[in-house]
């Protein structure tokens, strides 16, 4: 009974959440909404048994692109002076119709989902006898990695193209200011860093490492990475630089090309085609995938194709 | 043998493309010569072992499906597969002096061109519908990082809405994989298809899947964003994305329809899609007889051409399957050598509005040239590719009695003329209109050159159809009769 309440109190949410964060007068407040959007789809995430995909969706879809979205809003609204206050949403005659649709589609989907048997997944069901032979208690691990890896190594060029294509757009847009605080330092935001950075950097290595037979993994360690280099782009530790120094783009690198040559390794001898040598060849590769993936979202924070040192560093 | 061949076509380009970031300065001429020119040889095993066994099965990571994912090459992927190599190739020619790799720009384009190349070919591969949706995203998003990479605020504006476009057309297929997994618990496309019947569910599965690819392929009335996109990208990218990215899911389309959904009686549906094609056929054409830029006028004609891809749901014969797989072919390297050409006469006289244009063929001859071959070929006059490809749908669709469709094909052919007449009627009708020499800037020979070859191989099609042909007729879809 409570669990059906909890429920119905996060699914109505979201729904209110999702109408405020596009309908709401001005953009700020529906970034802000779309951000609580993002933490309370992280608990319906949680309370469906995907605990992997809520921390996920609460690191990334809530924390970093909120971050996205409020320096995107920084750049856009604030910090031009011929812009209007806060445009808001643009009035769309599209939306009812759009609206009605959706809605008819949901109704349908959940409808023809409430008279059909589930059959139990094949692929699922597979992945768990498989796993047995290999110590990997983490099967979401085992799905990214082991079985579907080709997927993981293009969501990690994904990526790269992403940062590769925001770089292409940036170039026109020269001399925009860094997001960084413009305030002096203070001895506070020291003392915090000292104790906020190692924490976060432990907490992603135990992501990381916990991605092997618990929840956790590349994906959300390297989110949970990337906040902390948010946090020093805000505190003017580092700043975007016109280019990426040799370290910053072998961290950018690594995850994919470590991924793509231990892949074709196996080829050498006969074997097949991405099939990883070792349980190392997972660490390995895990670890210089969430090197990636945080260098990728801190660069797209920062909104330059490198990083340097800054004024506060 | 083939297994390497296949592995280094997808992932050469893609470690080329990451060196290509790494290492931006003076090596980048080289690293991009190895990640592009061993492919034409690399294609040469997948192709024999493809002639020998047919279908060629690659479990990857040694788990078949439905744990792991399958590359599947049968006939129509490696006619994929080879289009996409010999058009990419043969762009690179033009890229490379347009986008030369020591200069600001062509740092910026060549890692964003590799990723795009690889992801095509991992694409054609591919036979999962999850790891279809992978490649897919990163097309198009290496396609908008590609449109925009030369930050003009018309190119950026497309690109922008481009990108919102094929969000939510990545979505509706992603809802659409989705269902399909809830109920089959298996991503392989080959296994859905058998454990898949027509109900509810599925059927909204599938058609939310295929309104998703046909936003992305830009299929008349859901084309908004192509024009501007193609039109206003610098030419080689122009150029891949009419010749090969909107036609990868148009490809995904057809495997979905005739491979995923071969028992499923789909007459009224495959009816629907035809008039979507002949209404493309028709407003394309029309739209490109208005315009009074050449690009603009070369990318509604895609819009256009795109329309006879979609007759094949209709007709769904061997002779169509002939027919709409050799205008896939044809139709590439037609448009790919418009786009190019049409940008060499853009970047040497500084605009491409056509009343400006009279008179160019003095100053651009080989461009226009290659303009007018690769229009030959588009309005299907003998002995072009793009014949072959509009008389085999013609009989195809003469032996099933389809006087509607086969009026329209014929119809296309005539407005197709009709646009393109008027382009080389204007620039070559004007004997005494002199152009201000003044304006004139000097582009590369290679960069016409590249036009050239393709508009060239384009007519040379026409010759070379029979093997093609033998080939696509030895891997149609099952249900199909030959």
């Amino acid at each position: 009974m409570i669990g059906f309440l909890l429920d119905g109190l996060i699914a109505a949410g979201l729904v209110g959440l999702a109408y405020q964060a596009v309908t709401s007068r001005s953009l700020f407040r529906g970034i802000i909404h779309f951000v609580v959007f993002g933490l309370t789809m992280a608990l319906a995430w949680a309370r469906v048994g995907a605990p992997d995909l809520a921390m996920a969706e609460a690191a990334i879809g809530a924390g970093l692109t909120g971050a996205l979205m409020l320096v995107a809003y920084r750049r856009l609204v604030e910090d031009r002076r011929d812009a209007p206050v806060d445009p808001g949403p643009a009035k769309s005659r599209l939306a009812l119709p759009i609206a009605i649709g959706s809605g008819l589609l949901v109704g349908v989907i959940g409808l023809s989902a409430l008279f059909s048997d589930v059959e139990p997944g094949q692929a699922g069901q597979a992945v768990l006898a498989d796993l047995q032979q290999v110590d990997l208690g983490n099967p979401i691990t085992g799905v990214l990695l082991l079985y579907r890896g080709i997927d993981t190594l293009l969501e990690v060029a994904v990526l790269l193209t992403a940062f590769l294509a925001a770089r292409a757009l940036a170039g026109s847009e020269s001399g925009t200011g860094s997001p960084t605080t413009q305030g002096p330092e203070t001895p506070m935001v020291g003392a915090l860093l000292a104790v906020v950075i190692p924490l976060t950097v432990l907490v992603s290595v135990h992501l990381l490492r916990a991605g092997s037979y618990e929840p956790g993994g590349a994906f959300q360690a390297g989110a949970v990475l990337a906040g902390a280099g948010v946090l020093l782009i805000l505190s003017g530790r580092i700043a975007a630089a016109e280019t990426a120094g040799l370290l910053v783009r072998m961290g950018l690198l690594a995850g994919l090309v470590s991924f793509i040559l231990i892949g074709l390794t196996p080829l050498l001898h006969g074997g097949p085609l991405l099939a990883l040598p070792g349980l190392w060849a997972v660490y390995f590769i895990e670890t210089a995938m969430m090197v990636s993936i945080a260098i990728t979202l801190v660069l797209l924070f920062a909104g330059g194709g490198g990083l340097k040192r800054g004024k506060h560093g | 043998m083939t297994a390497e061949a296949l592995a280094l076509i997808v992932f050469l380009p893609l470690l080329a493309a990451c060196a290509a970031v790494a290492f931006p300065g003076r090596w980048l001429g080289w690293i991009v010569r190895i990640g592009l020119l061993p492919l034409p040889v690399l294609m040469l095993a997948p192709t024999l072992a493809v002639l020998d066994q047919n279908v060629i099965h690659l479990a990857l990571a040694g788990h078949a499906s439905p744990l792991g994912i399958e590359w599947r090459l049968d006939p129509l992927s490696l006619l994929m597969l080879w289009l996409n190599v010999g058009i990419t190739v043969l762009i690179s020619l033009h890229a490379g002096v347009s986008f030369r790799p020591d200069s600001d720009r062509g740092q910026r384009f060549w890692p964003l061109w590799l990723i795009l190349f690889a992801s095509m070919n991992a694409l054609v591969l591919s036979a999962d519908l999850f790891n279809l949706y992978v490649t897919l995203e990163l097309v198009t998003l290496a396609a908008i990082g590609l449109i925009a990479v030369e930050s003009k605020p018309a190119a950026l504006r497309a690109g922008m809405r481009y990108l919102l476009l094929a969000l939510m057309a990545s979505l509706l297929y992603l809802l659409g994989v989705g269902l399909i997994y809830g109920q089959t618990g298996t991503l392989d496309l080959y296994l859905i298809a058998e454990q898949i019947e027509p109900g509810w569910l599925p059927v909204t599965a599938m058609a939310l899947m295929i309104v998703g690819l046909l936003i992305k392929s830009a299929v008349f009335p859901l084309h908004a964003w192509l024009p501007a996109a193609h039109g206003n990208a610098p030419g080689p990218v122009s150029a891949i994305l009419s010749a090969m990215v909107v036609k990868v899911s148009i490809y995904m389309i057809w495997r979905l329809w005739f491979w995923g959904a071969a028992g499923w009686d789909l007459a009224t549906a495959a009816n629907l899609m035809g008039l979507l094609g002949a209404a493309a056929i028709v407003y394309g054409s029309l739209a490109a007889l208005v315009q009074d830029r050449l690009k603009m006028i070369v990318a509604y004609s895609t819009v256009a051409q795109l329309g006879y891809l979609m007759l094949l749901f209709p007709l769904a014969s061997t002779l169509a399957f002939q027919a709409a797989s050799y205008h896939l072919l044809s139709h590439g390297l037609a448009k790919a050598a418009m786009f190019l050409a049409a940008a060499n006469i853009l970047s040497s006289v500084g605009t491409d509005r056509l009343q400006r244009l009279a008179g160019v063929d003095q100053r651009r001859p080989l461009d226009v040239f290659a303009l007018a071959l690769g229009g030959v070929s588009i309005l299907g006059l003998p002995p072009s590719g793009g014949f072959v490809a509009k008389w085999l749908f013609l009989e195809a669709a003469w032996h099933q009695q389809a006087w509607g469709w086969l009026v329209l094909v014929a119809a296309g052919g005539l407005l197709a003329a009709a646009y393109l007449f008027r382009v080389l009627g204007v620039i070559c009708l004007h004997p005494r209109k002199r152009l201000n020499r003044r304006q004139h800037r000097e582009i590369p020979n290679l960069a016409s050159v590249a036009a050239l070859i393709l508009a060239v191989s384009a007519i040379a099609a026409g010759f070379f159809s029979a093997p093609v042909l033998s080939l696509i007729s030895a891997g149609l879809p099952p249900g199909v009769t030959p």
